[in-house]
């Protein structure tokens, strides 16, 4: 089509058929401010919406019957639809106008309120105000542009005296930000007509920063978390007496948390550095809090002091999806772990069932068996790296019956152990078989992955850096006097790619796809889970490494060949002096000769033999 | 680059802006201008875009409008019309405006419109108090059933010109045409809110929309059409309105207080730098 033709295109008129025969939407208030042809829904055009068990949990505390909710901004529909099912009057803020018309067809006892924060209605209070996406979505397109600070303001505003504002606040310091890995994410972004600004001084950049834009506001800060991996979907959240509390008996526990966490919320993604290295970097430090994704604040507008006290967890571990949530908290010499909120249903994926209750051990003073493997592997303690995995070998055959193992120690990681004075224990885990599984391929399965995770991320170790998966395997396999065979680690393998199916929810192409990567770990493989640019050119310099030894051996073996070459050449070219002289040729003549009388000689004598046995036996011939 | 960059003189205009040696054959303008006020993106429906390219647009709301929609390289200008009344300030001296000018809303070459001229007319006569004019679109202008109506009903009747087409019978003193009315007139109107509305009370005119808005064939509702001009800009919605209201709204949706300086704005055109032109004068000479 020629432009002059499109120029007089004309547009698709309206269906007005269409618009006559959709029902009204009762529900929908437009308040202003609202944007057409827009949707914050789409993942291609804009962040992800938020959600989460722990959040949801928190949430379940604040609404309930007769109290009147404000959801601010684009939120998953399970948060809304939870607490719209809590008995709650809830309205819900979306600047979308075709969002908010969908949101009051999919919840109609909702009230939606189409447009800009800055169009709320002034006067209107709520007893709970969530704004789970933070401020960064609660401005529209159209109209009037208020500032982070002030959007913090006008949520406070909507408080009412004891009500509660359950707000998420990005952390721009955070190591979502900091490991990004994304060039030209803004441009792909039709949400971001406003690039993250990190000059805005008002902008509270800090949880205390952020309690006390708060306290200005009016509100009164009761309860704090630090939010990771992601601020949409926090899954673990880490709250006063453990953030920053390095002496905490939940360290431990925090640190595998906090490693699961990263490695499910950042699953594919390409990011600068694994995150996992940097916050077991944190957490050493006490520093988990200035890097975490987002701090979750609850805070309350002053009122009556009757209003019951908001009780902080230490730390709440939740699924991204769903409703399941537990917390871990310390009492005195004992660490505990309490189900809040069980699983919908069971779940049976792959072979395997996601377990409800998270059992954890009591003893309070220990360490993760991982990390002790890797500290003693980066300090080239080869005397207690076998004393550890005697250890665990003995534990673990203590848990098997009939040389089989039921349970989560089926599927359990060496980051899932603790060992503690009492022994070993395991963490929570997440999944076990249906059918019990052997106790060599369990074992097999567990020292495999570890040797995976060294290799594959660079963890300094003792032995040779060319060194394989399945070079490591054996290595730490045979430091307790086992074997492993081609066969056993393939079986290992698959019993991996199942775990992580059943967790990821991996279609059979991707579960064919990890299978391939994770048979084929060498030195010079990058991470098969994160695809961090460091572990990824920590691979390639270990493939140079490797390279440059190939390329020196093909060196020296050329030399060699050479020298042979040359040697043969001179011994040759003897041989052929010799045979042209008349010495040389009478010897040639002497010895061709020589071998002639010897063959026919041996030949002569054995059949003289035979014949001579022929004529005493007479029958041995017949 | 787009023959919309020269509708109403817009590209002669920043031309002259620029001191661009040759006004009134401006160079080829890197990337589309936005040629008219809208509530969408910037561009007219159905304007062929080549990815990558830059579009200038008159505010900060279009910019980020744009922006949503999956535009990129969206540049803040600001209207041409800005620029004109930067170049031409009204003089001290100027005669007492009186009077109406009255904008009916108008369809385009693409899309035509419909409703009841007779009802309109009947209620501008209602409501305004001094002399009105009545400035057709050049389309409307020509049909003369149309403009005996107008006519009949006591209005000057003008038009301030075709707007160009396919790089063809540009009139390139369009919008200086225009502001030279709208000067001379206190009030401008409309039955629509539409880009006249915006240059009047940018012009320190009062401004009012009321009246049937016409229907547009095949409007495109994409961003709301009609009524959401209603509700998003009732300011400027009513026999009589806030001046300083909506010559706020004005300055903004026209980009006032965000016009480029003109060096500047040739290196956003895509034009040469006033030093290339001088550099070219010395070699001539």
């Amino acid at each position: 089509m020629s432009e002059r033709a499109a120029a007089l295109l004309p547009t698709q008129g309206t269906d007005y058929a269409a618009a006559l025969a959709a029902p009204p939407l009762t529900n929908l208030r437009r308040i202003g401010g609202e944007m057409f042809a827009w949707t914050d829904r789409d993942p291609g055009r804009g962040p992800e919406l938020p959600r989460g068990a722990v959040v949801r949990h928190l949430l379940a505390q604040f609404a309930g019957p007769d109290r009147a909710v404000l959801v601010a901004g684009p939120h998953a529909d399970e948060v809304v639809t939870a607490l719209a099912d809590s008995g709650a009057t809830v309205s819900w803020l979306l600047r979308s106008l075709g969002d908010a018309e969908d949101a009051a067809r999919l919840h109609p006892d909702v009230t939606i309120l189409a447009g800009a924060a800055g169009k709320l209605d002034p006067a209107a209070r709520y007893d709970l105000v969530v704004a789970m996406d933070g401020v960064e979505r609660l401005n529209s397109g159209e109209g009037e542009q208020l500032s982070g600070a002030e959007l913090l303001d006008r949520l406070a505003a909507a408080v009412q005296p004891d009500g509660v504002l359950l707000l998420v606040h990005d952390n721009r310091f955070g190591l979502h930000h900091t490991v990004r890995l994304a060039p030209g994410a803004r441009e792909r972004q039709d949400a971001a007509w406003y690039a993250i600004d990190e000059n805005d001084a008002d902008r509270p950049a800090s949880q205390e920063q952020l309690v006390g834009r708060l306290a200005e506001a009016g509100l009164e800060v009761n309860a704090a978390y630090a939010a990771f991996p992601q601020p949409a979907t926090p899954t673990v959240l880490v709250g006063e007496g453990l953030l920053g509390n390095v002496s905490s008996p939940l360290r431990p526990r925090l640190g595998t948390a906090l490693s699961q966490a990263y490695a499910a919320g950042f699953r594919g993604q390409p990011v600068l550095s694994d995150p996992r290295r940097l916050i077991n970097r944190a957490l050493l430090a006490g520093a988990e809090g200035t890097v975490a994704a987002a701090w979750l604040v609850i805070a309350r507008a002053p009122g009556s002091d009757a209003a019951p006290a908001i009780t902080g967890h230490e730390l709440l571990i939740g699924d991204a999806r769903g409703t399941f949530a537990y917390q871990v908290s310390s009492a005195g010499n004992e660490v505990r772990t309490t189900v809040l909120q069980p699983l919908e249903g069971p779940i049976e994926r792959c072979g395997l069932r996601r377990i409800s209750e998270p059992s954890a051990p009591g003893a309070d003073v220990g360490y993760v068996l991982e990390e002790r493997l890797l500290h003693l592997a980066g300090t080239d303690d080869l005397r207690n790296l076998r004393a550890e995995l005697a250890q665990y070998d003995t534990w673990l055959r203590a848990q098997a019956r009939d040389g089989v193992l039921t349970g989560p120690a089926a599927l359990a990681g060496l980051a899932d152990v603790f060992v503690s004075q009492t022994g070993l224990a395991l963490l929570p885990t997440r999944w076990e078989p249906i059918e019990p599984v052997p106790l060599e391929l369990a074992q097999i399965r567990a020292i495999w992955h570890f040797a995976v995770q060294v290799i594959t991320s660079a963890q300094p170790h003792p032995w040779p850096v060319t060194s394989s998966a399945v070079d490591l395997t054996a290595v730490l396999l045979g430091m307790v006097g086992h074997s492993v065979g081609k066969d056993q680690l393939r079986a290992a393998a698959e019993l991996h790619v199942a775990l992580e199916a059943a967790d990821q929810e991996l279609s059979l192409a991707e579960q064919h796809d990890l299978r391939l990567r994770l048979l084929a770990v060498t030195p010079g493989t990058a991470p098969v889970d994160i695809a961090g640019y460091r572990e990824v050119t920590e691979a390639l310099w270990r493939q140079r490494y490797e390279a440059s030894h190939l390329l020196a051996m093909m060196e020296w073996t050329e030399q060699m060949i050479q020298s042979r070459d040359l040697a043969l050449s001179k011994v040759d070219w003897e041989v052929q002096f010799y045979r042209k002289t008349w010495a040389g040729r009478f010897l040639w003549v002497a010895r061709s000769a020589y071998r002639v009388l010897a063959r026919d000689g041996r030949k002569f004598l054995h059949g003289r033999r035979q014949r001579k046995a022929a004529a005493i036996n007479p029958n041995d011939l017949r | 680059m787009h023959h919309a960059n020269y509708h109403y003189g817009h590209a002669h205009l920043l031309a002259r802006y620029c001191n661009l040696p040759e006004p009134l054959h401006p160079p080829r303008l890197q990337g589309y201008l936005q040629h008219g006020w809208n509530m969408g993106d910037g561009l007219a429906p159905g304007t062929p875009y080549v990815d990558g390219s830059r579009i200038f647009v008159w505010s900060e709301e279009t910019r980020r409008r744009s922006w949503s929609q999956g535009r990129r390289e969206v540049i803040v200008v600001g209207a041409p019309f800005a620029y004109l009344l930067e170049l031409e300030p009204e003089p001290a001296g100027a005669p007492q405006p009186e009077g109406t000018i009255f904008y009916p809303f108008h369809g385009w070459e693409g899309q035509q419109i419909s409703g009841d001229h007779q009802r309109l007319i009947d209620e501008v006569k209602a409501t305004e108090t001094g002399p009105v004019t009545a400035c057709l679109y050049w389309n409307e202008y020509r049909m003369r059933g149309v403009r005996k109506i107008y006519e009949r009903a006591g209005f000057r009747v003008i038009c301030h010109g075709y707007r160009g087409f396919w790089w063809r019978d540009h009139n390139r003193t369009f919008l200086v045409n225009q502001l030279a009315e709208l000067r001379k007139h206190r009030r401008v109107i409309s039955n629509r809110l539409c880009s006249a509305v915006w240059y009047g009370a940018l012009a320190g005119r009062e401004v009012a929309v009321y009246g049937d808005p016409m229907v547009l064939d095949n409007a495109d509702p994409t961003f709301g059409g009609e009524p959401r001009l209603r509700r998003q800009w009732p300011e400027v919605y009513g026999y009589q309105t806030d001046f300083d209201a909506c010559h706020q709204l004005a300055r903004q949706q026209l980009g006032a207080d965000e016009l480029a300086r003109p060096d500047e704005l040739r290196a956003y055109l895509g034009w040469p730098a006033a030093t290339e032109f001088a550099t070219a004068t010395e070699r001539d000479k």
